[in-house]
């Protein structure tokens, strides 16, 4: 045995020493501090290690590589001691404490020093030896049983503080990783052009990786395809191909959602023939997801044989992905909403109807060239402006800044006139809504439409009628006074030969007077018609009793009724009541259906009803008159022109029965008058039923 | 015999109608205006005056008005002649004093019943 060391005689330089060591193992933060702190800090003079190094076992060699030393000579840093040689080895093999007493007298010694012995501790981090702390002495049996214990410790310590360096530098890792991915996706999406996003994408993902290329596609949702849209370094152009779900690698991971590698491409079984002539190796691919919606597939490859994809990779791309299928799916959708505002945008600008927006102060904000022609205001020179200085004319000013006014919060719709650059004026109808963007009011749009060709168009055509009807008035009129005169004196000279007693100039006096009588009612009813359709037929409204209308209009239409042998019969509620109508215009309509019937029937019986009927289109009353006859009746089609003026269900019918043709049409006109209408039901060869219907009550003047 | 002033401006409506009248038994004194007409029914004693509507110079709703003013005339039955359709002219024969109306062409029939009603039954 050696003579004790000098550091046992100062235990309190020891401890001191110590704790500086442990002090300086705790404080350090990377694996380099540690070996560092351990082999600087037992290199006290205090505690007397003279030689001491450290080395980590590189699994993939075997070898111990030297990661720091002190004291010994000449040692290269990185200084790797193959398997099978050297003292520590065994220390690394069982994870036990070794000491070699007489270092000259074991076997496979590399000799750092001459002569003396060696202590080996194993460095154990999660279980596993990972190195071995290698302490020597020049003398040979210099380490008792104390030393083994303070090296042991700070083994331990340092094993423990190793553990942490390394947990902590994974994470610094990660959040250098997070950091890269950050960026990569603010990158990502302020760019909004599909092209450039997705080439930067592959940029990325080539990057981030240390791949040597890859590719992009993006999902087809018709016909369910990716197609590649960007392609770097895999030996060929793919830009363009079309991949079904399953088909390569990107099609396999687009169609089981999950990421893949391949470890050879041109070994897999999956392969696609449409890249049969690519210079990759080893694949790894992965779909682009939102949620579970598939956006595209991205794929990365290395072309150098040896170089694998392994977990950590799968995990970047896993982590970059889903970016990767935000910022396409961004630059998608701004692609989508550009194309659409472009639609619009063309659809406006060639839209034949002239169109204005304005702002909220009323300022023209755009117009297309419609409007531009309509008004003869470059856009130039109406942007900025207000609409209603522009456009309004003095005399339509109110109007129009009223419209404009309403059209902020709700869409308005009319006719005006408005004025031209050049002065001229237009009518026009105008359609202006509110623009409401996302619940906020930000202005309103207009369209107008030149309807001055419109409104000529039908200023003339009203005019031609009311000319029409003032003149089918007036020719009435001075028709009808030499026809009262015929009329009048047939009648007078025939009084007069009957009481001469020639009686065979009365039947030819007979056809004069019923010819004139029946040129009487066509003229009367030609003036009732266009009365009504000049608007000048009036409605004279007063409140009688139903019981004497009937009563009158059975005793006028006695003489008709009884001429084809026909009987009347009346069905009256036993308390008809009041009605408030036109009087002589309900009498005129009755005795019209009467004559109808009459007329069309023979040896049968026309039924007159009247009923009071609930009916609350009509103001709470209805009063309905029912003339039913057993007469010719009528097909559908006669039915369908009845109402219709000069026609009745036959031409033939006027000649056979008489009459103008023109009674259903002005009974139907009296009605709807009223506020009413008139209805037929028939059926050929079995009679018709016409039907009145009115308000009890009519209300004044209803168009 | 029943004195009956008829109040027409057509000249065959107006001899026409006098004629009839006239066979049926009744003295008819014809005017050819309104103004005449009011002229005509104060100065001499009527039964009855047959007013057509529409008249030059003065319309026979205002000549109506007229004589229903004046005291000779104001229990003078007047039957309006309105032309056919013109609800509105009846209406107004009515408010402007007419004690009844008949639409022309007159059927000699019920305008007959209608001054045999006013008279208080045939003469």
């Amino acid at each position: 045995m050696k003579p004790p060391r000098r550091r046992r005689n100062n235990t309190a330089h020891r401890q001191a020493a110590l704790l500086r060591l442990t002090t300086a193992i705790a404080a350090a933060t990377s694996e380099r501090d540690v070996y560092r702190s351990m082999v600087v800090g037992l290199h006290d003079e205090a505690l007397g290690y003279n030689f001491l190094g450290v080395f980590l076992l590189d699994e993939a060699s075997g070898d111990r590589v030297l990661q720091d030393a002190v004291g010994w000579p000449d040692v290269p840093a990185q200084w790797r001691v193959h398997p099978g040689q050297g003292l520590s080895e065994r220390a690394l093999q069982d994870g036990q404490l070794r000491y070699t007493p007489d270092v000259t007298r074991a076997a496979g010694y590399l000799p750092s020093l001459a002569s003396g012995s060696e202590v080996d501790v194993p460095l154990r981090v999660d279980g596993r030896t990972i190195g071995v702390l290698v302490v020597e002495s020049s003398e040979p049996n210099a380490f008792t049983a104390e030393d083994f214990e303070i090296l042991t410790a700070a083994a331990n310590q340092a094993s423990i503080a190793i553990g942490r360096a390394r947990l902590l530098d994974e994470e610094r890792k990660r959040v250098d990783e997070h950091k890269a991915l950050l960026d990569t996706m603010a990158d990502l999406s302020s760019d909004l052009e599909l092209p450039r996003v997705l080439q930067a994408v592959l940029n990325r993902a080539v990057t981030l990786l240390g791949v040597t290329g890859g590719e992009v596609a993006i999902f087809e949702e018709q016909p369910k395809q990716l197609v590649v849209v960007a392609s770097q370094n895999i030996g060929k152009d793919s830009t363009g191909t079309r991949l079904g779900l399953g088909e390569g690698a990107m099609g396999h991971a687009a169609r089981t959602r999950e990421p893949l590698i391949i470890p050879s491409y041109h070994e897999w079984l999956g392969r696609s023939g449409q890249y049969a002539d690519v210079t990759v190796h080893s694949v790894m691919a992965a779909p682009l997801l939102i949620g579970r919606r598939l956006v595209g597939a991205i794929a990365t490859v290395h072309s150098d044989p040896h170089r694998i994809f392994g977990p950590e990779d799968l995990r970047l791309l896993t982590m970059f992905a889903p970016q990767a299928a935000i910022a396409i799916e961004n630059a998608r959708l701004y692609a989508s909403a550009q194309r659409q505002k472009q639609y619009f945008e063309e659809l406006v600008q060639n839209s034949p109807v002239a169109i204005v927006t304005l702002d909220k102060t009323q300022s023209v904000q755009s117009c297309n060239p419609a409007f531009e022609r309509l008004f003869g205001y470059p856009s130039s020179e109406a942007i900025g402006r207000n609409l209603d200085d522009l456009v309004a004319t003095d005399a339509t000013r109110s109007e129009a800044e009223q419209y404009t006014q309403q059209a902020f919060t709700r869409p308005v719709h009319g006719i005006g006139r408005r004025r031209r650059k050049d002065g001229t004026l237009v009518d026009v109808e105008v359609l202006a809504v509110p623009v409401i963007v996302a619940g906020d009011p930000v202005g309103l749009m207009a369209l107008y439409h030149d309807i001055s060709e419109l409104l000529a168009a039908r200023r003339e055509a009203e005019a031609a009628n009311n000319a029409k009807s003032q003149f089918l008035a007036s020719m009435s009129h001075e028709l009808r006074t030499p026809l009262n005169a015929i009329i009048g004196y047939s009648e007078m000279v025939q009084e007069e030969i009957v009481e001469l007693g020639q009686t065979d100039l009365a039947q030819d006096l007979t056809k004069i007077r019923t010819a004139g009588h029946h040129l009487l009612a066509l003229i009367n009813d030609i003036l009732d018609l266009s009365k009504i359709e000049a608007g000048k037929m009036e409605l004279h409204l007063e409140t009688f009793e139903i019981r004497s209308l009937v009563d009158d209009v059975v005793a006028t239409a006695g003489a008709l009724v009884e001429k084809n042998a026909n009987r009347l019969v009346v069905n009256l509620p036993p308390q008809p009541g009041r009605m408030h109508a036109d009087l002589t215009k309900v009498r005129q309509m009755l005795l019209n259906l009467l004559s109808n019937a009459s007329k069309f029937t023979a040896r049968g019986t026309i039924t007159l009803t009247v009923a009071r009927e609930p009916d609350e289109a009509l103001g709470g009353t209805a009063i309905v008159y029912r003339v039913a006859d057993e007469g010719v009746g009528m097909t559908s089609a006669q039915m369908d022109r009845l109402f219709q003026a000069f026609s009745q269900a036959d031409v033939s019918t006027t000649s056979k029965y008489g009459g103008t043709g023109l009674g259903l049409a002005i009974t139907k006109r009296f009605c709807q008058m009223m506020g009413g209408d008139v209805t037929v039901l028939s059926e050929q060869g079995k009679g018709s039923t016409f039907t009145i219907r009115l308000p009890a009550s009519v209300v004044g003047d209803a168009p | 015999m029943t004195r009956i002033l008829l109040v027409e401006d057509n000249e065959m409506n107006r001899d026409m109608l006098s004629r009839r009248l006239q066979r049926k038994g009744y003295d008819v004194t014809m005017a050819v205006d309104g103004r005449q007409g009011v002229e005509m029914a104060r100065a001499g004693a009527f039964d009855l005056i047959l007013m057509d509507m529409s008249l030059p110079e003065l319309d026979g709703w205002e000549a109506t008005r007229q004589l229903r003013a004046a005291a000779e005339t104001r229990t003078v039955p007047i039957i309006g002649l309105t032309a056919h359709a013109m609800a509105g002219d009846r209406d107004k024969a009515l408010e402007a004093g007419c004690n009844d109306y008949d639409t022309k062409p007159v059927e000699l029939p019920r305008l007959l019943g209608k001054i045999e009603a006013l008279l208080g039954g045939p003469k």
